[in-house]
């Protein structure tokens, strides 16, 4: 039985020193060059196939050149603030991002056009203003997230709110796609389930972190599994009905099965418990089931995916073009800006700048660069874990844990859904797809992740305020010897 | 074959070379990381970081890490030893017992507090909970992996 006792300098709050970040800015350097490498061979084959004189001149020098600034300013901005966070995530992140900006430089601009102040934007600077916005999310939050204690503490506030958005969407959303997503209000318009996946983890971090202990002491004997007392089980059903109601009423599988994964991972890494897991498990099917019987388009998704070829030019046509693109790119792919031939003047896919760039990325980069883009993603994963892995108490703990897997299982999501791997969902592609509220809304998880993993954020406040006080002790104690 | 033909697929081959070569780096960093994670020689399960302390023995900022049992108390026999008067000399215990924490409550004097809370016998405790043994108070933490 050993104690290992080292002293520890007290952690002296309030002064800013820089403080360097030097694998930050070697991955960052590496980052740049690869972009402007892209760049260049997505310019010269433009440049071929278009018939111009060769030349080795970047395709958008301006616009990538604002972007690596963006990042320069962030990195510099963590720098001066002396923060000592996690140094890969960033340049991950941005890389990733530095992909979608290539990739809605290749696409037609006129897939999406917006007119502010009397000039008119296309696509890839309507993406990049999105991507500026996001970086900048993510260093306010690196930096300005110092306490965690507003999260911890209200978090029946967060979940309403969370209800609050989701309830906005069925009254007043949009229909894209047969699915109720979109918020309208005025010009603008946002995806809430975006923001509302960020807001759950933060509510079940705060709940689960509260009630471990209970949760953990099983009582109830189902059979072989050991459940813990009811009450504690109906967050469970509730978080089933949930998943369930978004597909009834807002006909959207994606979020639907992104919620339900997230919240099954967590409920395991709090509990260490498989019978839990289990049980989901069979909840889910129970649901998939019942979906499938009840709802045509579930229907629809599921026999696309058993079999897309059988109706490939009408319903089965996204999926079916997207295994073409796979099959074209091949190992190398064809080169940024030499694949996806245009069908009868339009892209082959459709919606492929918001469901399918996994795809798209396919074609032109190969499976080596498709291989590449699903390694950024583990990067992040890892990286989020870690930060897991090293946190001072459970809600920090399982807030990293929430935030990674979020990313994680939505990348994975639509991936093997361009891939055919499981039913097409209409996801973003973290970072990658083009789209404001996705952007911003994993801006704010990789912002909060990097506050996580700084060891010198405020440690963390004793639990469970205001259920006791503390003890008046010296009044009424006596010596013990 | 037109050269500049090759000359681009040259330039496209060494985009997907820089993507790899950026994998390469973040590996070779994080190798290293998870590396230097398990040299960390303590092992220990769980750590108490004393938060506040009104004595001299531990002072405010000692770092304990804990093992599976784990005792309190003003006896030097005990794992964490606090020199305070209105400690007694078997005060507390700290077991991980599978799954859960728990600390114990060995009939001390002055009892023991878990966030302000006088606990009776055996009590659950988290990651993150504030314990206090006399004039000490220690956080409860996951250990630094």
């Amino acid at each position: 039985m050993t104690a290992a006792a080292g002293v520890r300098a007290p952690v002296r709050a309030g002064r800013i020193q820089p403080h360097a970040r030097r694998r930050e800015s070697g991955l960052l350097a590496l980052v740049a060059v690869v972009l402007v490498l892209g760049s260049v061979s997505l310019g010269a084959t433009q440049r071929q196939l278009a018939g111009q004189p060769a030349s080795w001149l970047p395709a958008d020098l301006g616009q990538l050149a604002i972007y690596l600034g963006a990042l320069l300013v962030a990195h510099l901005a963590l720098i001066m603030t002396g923060r000592r966070a996690d140094q890969v995530l960033l340049p991950t992140i941005g890389l990733l991002g530095g992909l979608s900006l290539l990739l809605m430089e290749r696409l037609p601009q006129a897939l999406v056009t917006q007119s502010l102040l009397g000039r008119n934007f296309g696509l890839a600077s309507i993406q990049l203003g999105w991507l500026l916005l996001a970086i900048a999310v993510i260093t306010i939050a690196a930096i300005g997230v110092r306490s965690d204690s507003w999260l911890r503490r209200y978090k029946y506030t967060w979940a309403a709110a969370g209800i609050a958005l989701l309830l906005l969407t069925f009254l007043f959303g949009t229909e894209v796609n047969g699915a109720l997503l979109t918020i309208q209000v005025g010009p603008f318009s946002g995806q809430p389930t975006e923001l509302i996946k960020v807001v759950l983890v933060i509510f079940l971090a705060g709940y689960l972190s509260d009630f471990r202990p209970l949760l953990v002491a099983a009582d109830l004997r189902l059979g072989p599994l050991r459940l813990p007392p009811l009450p504690y089980l109906l967050p469970m059903l509730a978080m089933w009905a949930m998943a369930l109601g978004i597909v009834v009423i807002q006909r959207d599988l994606g979020a639907a099965l992104l919620f339900f994964a997230v919240f099954l991972a967590l409920v395991y890494i709090a509990t260490n418990r498989t019978s839990y897991v289990v049980l989901g498990l069979l909840l889910f099917v129970a649901g998939s089931v019942i979906a499938y019987q009840l709802f045509g388009t579930v229907r629809d998704r599921v026999d696309i995916w058993l079999n897309p070829f059988v109706d490939a030019s009408g319903k089965g046509y996204q999926v079916v073009q997207s295994l073409y693109a796979f099959g074209r790119g091949g190992i190398i792919g064809t080169g940024l800006g030499a694949g996806l031939p245009l069908v009868a003047g339009r892209l082959p896919i459709p919606a492929i700048h918001t469901d399918f760039p996994f795809a798209a990325l396919g074609e032109e980069l190969g499976l080596i660069g498709v291989v590449a883009i699903l390694g950024l993603y583990l990067i992040v994963i890892e990286r989020g874990l870690r930060v897991a892995a090293s946190a001072a108490d459970d809600f920090r703990a399982l807030l990293a844990a929430g935030l990674t897997l979020v990313v994680g299982v939505q990348a994975f999501i639509i991936a093997a859904g361009n891939l055919k791997l499981i039913p097409l969902t209409g996801v973003t592609l973290p970072f990658i797809s083009y789209g404001g509220s996705s952007l911003l809304a994993n801006g704010v998880v990789v912002g909060l992740l990097l506050a996580l993993s700084d060891r010198g954020v405020e440690p963390p406040p004793p639990p469970r305020p205001g259920r006791g006080r503390r003890p008046a002790f010296l009044g009424g104690a006596r010596s013990a010897r | 074959m037109d050269p500049y033909v090759v000359a681009i697929w040259i330039v496209r081959l060494a985009f997907l070379g820089g993507l790899y070569l950026f994998m390469f780096g973040v590996t070779r960093l994080l190798l290293r990381d998870l590396r230097a994670a398990t040299r960390d020689p303590s092992g220990a399960l769980a750590r108490l970081v004393v938060v506040g302390s009104e004595v001299s023995e531990p002072p405010r900022g000692t770092v304990f890490g804990l093992d599976a049992v784990a005792t309190i108390g003003r006896d030097v026999n005990n794992s964490i030893v606090v020199e305070d008067d209105f400690a007694s000399s078997e005060h507390a215990a700290l077991t991980f017992r599978g799954r859960a924490w728990y600390v114990e409550d060995l009939a001390s004097t002055n009892g023991t507090f878990v966030n302000g809370q006088r606990i009776d016998g055996l009590s659950a405790i988290a990651y993150g909970d504030e314990v206090q043994v006399g004039r000490v108070r220690f956080r409860f933490e996951r250990a630094r992996r």
